[in-house]
């Protein structure tokens, strides 16, 4: 979910937000400032900036759909299982039971690891690969984006 | 009023809702498609939400996903723009169940307007002469042959739930009429959903003049006086200009009262607009009602200085219009071209990155643009890319403002309109004004 801050004054920003922005959009750095916290983000393993924002379009495009390739360092091997629609994020079938899955758990290939509400439809989202959950990237209860990463998989090899 | 909208549209409209919105001190949130993730509407919106993969029918048509945008930003209103859907009533009855506001007129006007037979019927009891043609869809090939015959050629063949100059055929000789009504058939099951169609009688040399039209909850309706889009190629229009040229009072003074007429039998709220048909005896019969803003809506904007977008979502939100219709004035005379990126030649679509972009400006100009040098227009959307809208003290400084305006405008990579409209303005049929509909379309 995009946000400026600059229209809606100062807002927080978390370290995954400007890392994932800066995967999006395919950019080699990326320093944001709001409410009194500067993060800056350097991807070693980010291509060449190749002139402007504008000219990144495509790319950037790219990197939405396939952002497992070059993720943090040393994640380059995780799997990013994405948003496959635009809505809320559930992590557990019922508010009051557990989580599908956690941080390190295995779960095989079309494991449901997630539900996405979507005009008042539960959309379960499955694993696509078979794997060890690295992270969750999102909050249970957050809004989601089509293509926004959900979790990182480390594949089973 | 609300505190924030939904925009559920892209280029050049999208970012026209956002400056109506900022404006008026509303937040925005635009639902994109991958394709614009970096577009300008998707900077300029205060949030942006990407709703789905580059292809309309996954994205920017996809009601799940947009409703859903809506619900998880907290928006109010969705605004939807033109075309995508704008005119698709059951996308505003979903709003409506989903307690968000649809920017727009109530689901049954949408309806019972895009039933281009059922709108005809619909004018014709309200007293708006219609061209002369079926009383609703026809039942066959057979039918619209005996229709014909009787009527006598040329005749026009339109899909029902037509629009935007697609699903139509002009039929000159009876030994035409079966094919062109399978074609027209076929087109119009593939674009609309629906192959119903009508037939009417051909008005030749005809000129296209529409009346913008605004309602609001209370009841209180008023035109914005018309427009003349008699500039088409294959049924798309290319350049607006308003006042119509060359109208005789009376004419224009039926024109007005004939789209109110309209506007008040289906109880019409927010803008839209009266298509009519005008002959060249002054005669002029109704042909269909928009019901949504338009693309040539700046052309009115400038001669009223009326806020059309504005006026929406005032409308929308359950504001009186707050005006007579002696409180409307009309000022000069202003023309928009539009700038498809086609080549102007075949008009076939030209995609592409654009390498430079140089907007026009000084005097009397406006400009309606998403474009952005290093924009790549994409190859899944329409090829409008921008509008280029100028205002004179009369028709000759509104021409000549225009042809200056093009001459000054920078557009590389890609291939626009523009030598186009630069060869339609040097042209004295269309300086000498009242041009028909068949004779630009022949002779550019």
């Amino acid at each position: 979910m995009a946000r400026r801050g600059s229209a809606r004054g100062p807002a927080a920003f978390s370290i995954d937000q400007v890392v994932e922005l800066a995967v999006r959009h395919n950019l080699a750095e990326l320093e944001v400032e709001a409410a009194g916290t500067r993060i800056r983000i350097v991807r070693e393993h980010a291509p060449a900036a190749s002139g402007s924002r504008v000219d990144a379009a495509p790319a950037s495009v790219a990197a939405v759909q396939q952002p497992a390739a070059e993720s943090v360092e040393s994640t380059a091997h995780l799997v990013t299982v994405e948003a496959p629609m635009v809505g809320t994020f559930y992590r557990a079938p019922k508010p009051d039971a557990p989580p599908f899955v956690a941080e390190g758990d295995v779960v095989k290939e079309g494991q449901v690891i997630c539900i996405v509400e979507a005009m008042k439809l539960m959309n379960e989202i499955e694993s696509k690969v078979a794997g060890r959950i690295a992270k969750v990237v999102v909050e249970n209860g957050q809004p989601v984006e089509f293509g926004q990463p959900l979790f990182l998989v480390d594949p089973l090899r | 009023m609300f505190h924030k909208i939904l925009i559920a549209n892209r280029g050049e409209i999208a970012l026209r809702v956002i400056r109506a919105c900022r404006e008026m001190g509303i937040r925005t949130v635009i639902a994109h498609s991958t394709a614009d993730a970096d577009s300008l509407p998707a900077r300029l919106a205060d949030e942006s939400v990407c709703i789905g993969p580059p292809e309309a029918r996954l994205s920017y048509l996809n009601i799940p996903s947009i409703i859903s945008a809506a619900a998880i930003t907290d928006s109010e209103a969705i605004h939807p723009g033109y075309g995508l859907l704008a005119e698709n009533p059951a996308f505003a009855e979903i709003c409506r169940a989903c307690g968000i506001t649809f920017i727009g007129p109530s689901p049954e006007a949408i309806r019972l307007m895009g039933d281009k037979a059922q709108a005809r019927e619909m004018a014709k009891s309200a007293g708006a002469p219609v061209v002369p043609g079926s009383e609703g869809p026809l039942a066959g090939v057979d039918e619209a042959q005996a229709l014909a015959d009787s009527m006598g050629y040329p005749v026009i063949v339109k899909a029902a739930a037509g629009g935007g100059g697609r699903g139509m055929r002009i039929v000159r000789e009876r030994a035409a009429l079966a094919r062109a009504y399978t074609t027209c058939q076929a087109e119009a099951g593939a674009a609309f959903g629906s192959s119903e169609l009508y037939l009417e009688k051909f008005v030749e040399e005809a000129r296209h003049v529409e009346v913008q039209v605004l309602g609001d909850k209370n009841g209180m309706r008023l035109h914005l006086g018309e427009r003349d889009c008699s500039v088409q190629r294959r049924h798309q229009k290319l350049l607006e200009e308003g006042p119509a040229p060359a109208l005789l009072p009376e004419t224009r003074a039926g024109l007005h009262k004939a789209a109110l007429a309209v506007a008040n039998a289906v109880n019409y709220v927010s803008a839209g607009t009266v298509e009519f048909l005008v002959d060249r005896d002054g005669q002029f019969s109704f042909i269909e009602m928009n019901t949504r803003i338009q693309v040539e809506h700046p052309v009115t904007e400038m001669i009223t200085g009326i806020d059309i977008v504005r006026e929406q979502i005032r409308i929308a939100s359950g504001e009186a219009l707050g005006y007579k219709q002696s409180a409307v004035t009309f000022t000069g005379h202003a023309i928009e071209c539009r700038v498809n990126a086609e080549d102007p030649e075949h008009f076939v679509p030209s995609p592409g990155r654009v390498t430079a972009w140089i907007a026009p400006g000084g005097p009397g100009v406006r400009v309606d643009s998403h474009m952005m040098t290093g924009y790549v227009v994409p190859p899944y959307y329409d090829s409008l890319i921008a509008k280029i809208i100028v205002h004179g003290r009369d028709r000759n400084e509104a021409i000549a403002r225009m042809q200056r305006a093009l001459h000054e405008t920078v557009v590389e990579g890609i291939k626009t309109t523009i030598p186009y409209h630069l060869k339609l303005l040097a042209d004295p049929a269309f300086v000498a004004g009242g041009s028909t509909l068949a004779r630009l379309e022949q002779n550019l």
